[in-house]
């Protein structure tokens, strides 16, 4: 049933990235409206096939590989649907659908992976820690296509090549001032996800921090952006530079997710004992 | 007949210019020459042209040319005749539209051409220089102007740079509101350029000028603060756009000094726009982090890209021009054919008349009114189906060369001598 559900997600993100990327090339109102609408609606599946997933496995199903990216990427809407509605990204969009559209490509092609979490880990660590720092990722991945704007717009100004697709493209200021604000939102949330996970690991294995790859990885990116938004608000650290170490940031996190747990068993890997 | 930008050497063209407060006497005296019936001149700095009305195009030329040379012998000797070019029919009224299009300026599009030439033409017809032909001429070139500005997207080179400058300003600043301009120089396109920048909604400018006085006066006029010249690194900072349009020949802004200003600004963007004949911001500005430099060829560069996706806008205007071209010219045939046409059908009414009053006071006499009246009407329509296939074969034909040729031979064959 979710996974039908889950189908049919993929069939609107991918609509939804059509849409966008038919605005980028033709400029119209109108579908800037409907490119976010296209997505609103498979966000609206989505939550359906959550919901019933969930509900069938009576806790928040996210460790097995397939599971946390359909989490993750319904999350990775849901920021972007309400940074649409105070920013009008529509732009953003165009990098946010197609991403979201391969994500929950992966939650149904890829195979089951680890089996049933330990009942001793069904406890309320489990959803706060996960959604608190999926919450921050996917702040980060706005944070990381405002960069990525800022990054080609930049390019092109310096470059004084001007192409047309750039031309609905935010200013760089506002591109640079989203960067921030982003980063003032994902930072928090990454924070207290760390912590979470760390008081979790605390209480259950008793001890703090384990040196595993997920918390390596998470360390790096914290420690960037914890120096990015300290050089942002005393040094007047902004525009490129910011930029690139979002992107980077962003790399370290991304690349943990789609390679690490694969490469590094651990327990963010599904392994618990 | 005259000379231009692109044939003429800009010495030349200053010693052939026509005097404004002498511009009335040299009509007249261009007016009287014996073959010259109208006659206009337009005397910019970057032509000098006679255009003229007269029925015979080798003495017109000729007349011109000695016109033109005693103008020239005026200023001392200068090779006139290597520099000039003549246009008659169909080639010199092309020219003129052109010309009025603003698409044989040196800088195509410019609007300022468009008011010039409608001045020489107030001024010849104050002079009384202008008749029916020249008049219906210039009046045909203003609404040709007005076609290919309003129909393509050919703008002037001030407009489109100042476009430009906004158009990037928008991509690097939020908003223009709450952003500080500053205009360093007195030039002309750095005035415009930031008058462009005012409409578009940037409240907050500032001025200098090497001599204070002057940067007053453009303050004043932008209703702006004025900055005293050795005062202006000051306030760089306060700036977000940089305009440099000062006629300096050294370079004003070195990248030491933005880099520093940048620290002071906590490197808050830059846009700097540098209008100077010579550069005056050092290119390699354009190198630091979250600063911009564009100069004007940049900005003209990024203009022509945008217009590539309009291609074929000055196809387009070509083509306003050869539709008007060949509007007027029927016009002007048919000034030519008018009086052919109806010396011709006179001539055959009177022949008519004539002919039947002879025949009906005598070998038909006893006709009745009715049949009196049935024989006048045959005789008209003999008359008009004759003349119908050569009338409107001349109407129609207005392109061919041989126009004149039926014309002059209609006048032959049925001996239609104008009194």
């Amino acid at each position: 049933m979710d996974v039908t559900l889950l189908k049919v997600t993929a069939v609107f993100y991918l609509l939804g990235t059509g849409s966008f990327i038919v605005y980028l090339l033709f400029p119209r109102d109108s579908l800037s409206r409907l490119s976010p609408l296209i997505l609103l609606g498979g966000f609206f599946i989505h939550t359906l096939a959550l919901g019933v997933r969930f509900s069938e496995a009576g806790y928040l199903a996210v460790t097995q590989f397939r599971e946390a990216l359909s989490f993750y990427s319904w999350l990775m809407v849901a920021v972007y649907l309400l940074a649409q509605l105070r920013y009008h990204l529509t732009v953003l969009g165009s990098f946010i659908a197609p991403l979201a559209f391969l994500m929950s490509l992966g939650a149904f092609t890829f195979g089951t992976g680890a089996g049933e979490l330990p009942l001793s880990l069904k406890t309320y660590w489990l959803p706060l820690h996960v959604t608190l720092a999926f919450l921050g990722n996917a702040v980060f991945a706005l944070a990381f296509g405002v960069s990525l704007m800022y990054l080609l717009q930049e390019h092109q100004l310096k470059n004084k090549k001007l192409n047309v697709v750039y031309r609905r493209f935010p200013s760089l200021e506002t591109l640079d001032r989203l960067n921030y604000v982003f980063l003032v939102w994902g930072f928090p949330l990454m924070t207290l996800g760390i912590l979470t996970g760390s008081l979790w690991a605390g209480v259950h294995w008793g001890n703090y921090w384990s040196w595993e790859a997920r918390q390596i990885s998470s360390a790096i990116t914290w420690l960037l952006y914890g120096a990015l938004l300290h050089g942002r608000i005393t040094a007047g650290l902004r525009g490129k530079k910011a930029a690139l170490l979002t992107i980077v940031g962003f790399a370290v996190v991304l690349g943990y997710f789609l390679f690490g747990s694969s490469v590094f068993p651990s327990r963010h890997g599904g392994r618990f004992e | 007949m005259g000379l231009n930008h692109r044939t003429a050497p800009v010495e030349l063209r200053e010693k052939i210019a026509f005097d404004s407060s002498l511009l009335g006497e040299s009509l007249k005296r261009l007016h009287s020459l014996p073959s010259i019936q109208e006659g206009v001149i337009l005397s910019t700095c970057n032509r000098v042209e006679v255009v003229a009305a007269a029925p015979d195009e080798q003495a017109a030329f000729r007349e011109i040319k000695g016109f033109l040379v005693q103008q020239e012998s005026a200023a001392g000797h200068v090779g006139l005749e290597d520099h000039l070019y003549l246009y008659a029919g169909d080639k010199a009224v092309r020219h003129l539209f052109r010309v009025a299009a603003s698409l044989d300026s040196m800088v195509v599009g410019e609007p300022q051409i468009l008011g010039q030439l409608k001045g020489y033409y107030l001024a010849a017809q104050e002079a009384g220089t202008v008749g029916a032909i020249l008049h219906r001429l210039f009046h045909r070139s203003f609404s040709v102007a007005k076609r290919v500005r309003t129909e393509t997207g050919i703008a002037s080179r001030v407009v489109s740079v100042s476009s430009v400058a906004v158009d990037l300003a928008r991509r690097i600043f939020d908003s223009l509101e709450d952003k500080t301009v500053m205009l360093i120089g007195a030039g002309k396109m750095g005035d415009l350029v930031a008058r462009h920048l005012q409409r578009s909604g940037v409240s907050s400018l500032m001025v200098t000028n090497r001599t204070f006085e002057r940067a007053k006066e453009l303050a004043d006029e932008l209703c702006c603060s004025p900055i005293r010249f050795e005062d202006y690194p000051r306030y760089l900072r306060m700036a977000d756009l940089v305009i440099g349009c000062a006629g300096s020949p050294e370079v004003l802004l070195r990248p030491e000094t933005v880099v520093e200003v940048l620290k002071e600004r906590k490197q808050k963007a830059m846009f700097f726009i540098d209008l100077g004949d010579r550069r005056n911001f050092d290119p390699r500005i354009n190198e630091i982090d979250n600063v911009y430099l564009y100069n004007v060829d940049d900005l003209e560069a990024v203009a022509e890209e945008n217009l590539k996706g309009r291609a074929g806008e000055a196809h387009r205007a070509e083509e306003i021009v050869d539709e008007e071209v060949v509007g007027f010219l029927r016009w002007l045939d048919s000034l030519e054919q008018v009086p052919t046409i109806v010396a011709l059908r006179q001539k055959l009414e009177q022949i008519r008349q004539r002919e039947l009053e002879k025949s009906l006071s005598t070998s038909l006499k006893g006709l009745s009114e009715k049949e009196r009246q049935a024989l006048e009407s045959m005789a008209s329509a003999i008359i008009n189906k004759i003349l119908h296939a050569p009338i409107t074969r001349l109407k129609r034909q207005v392109e061919g060369q041989d126009e004149a040729l039926y014309i002059e031979a209609l006048k032959k064959l049925f001996d239609l001598e104008e009194k």
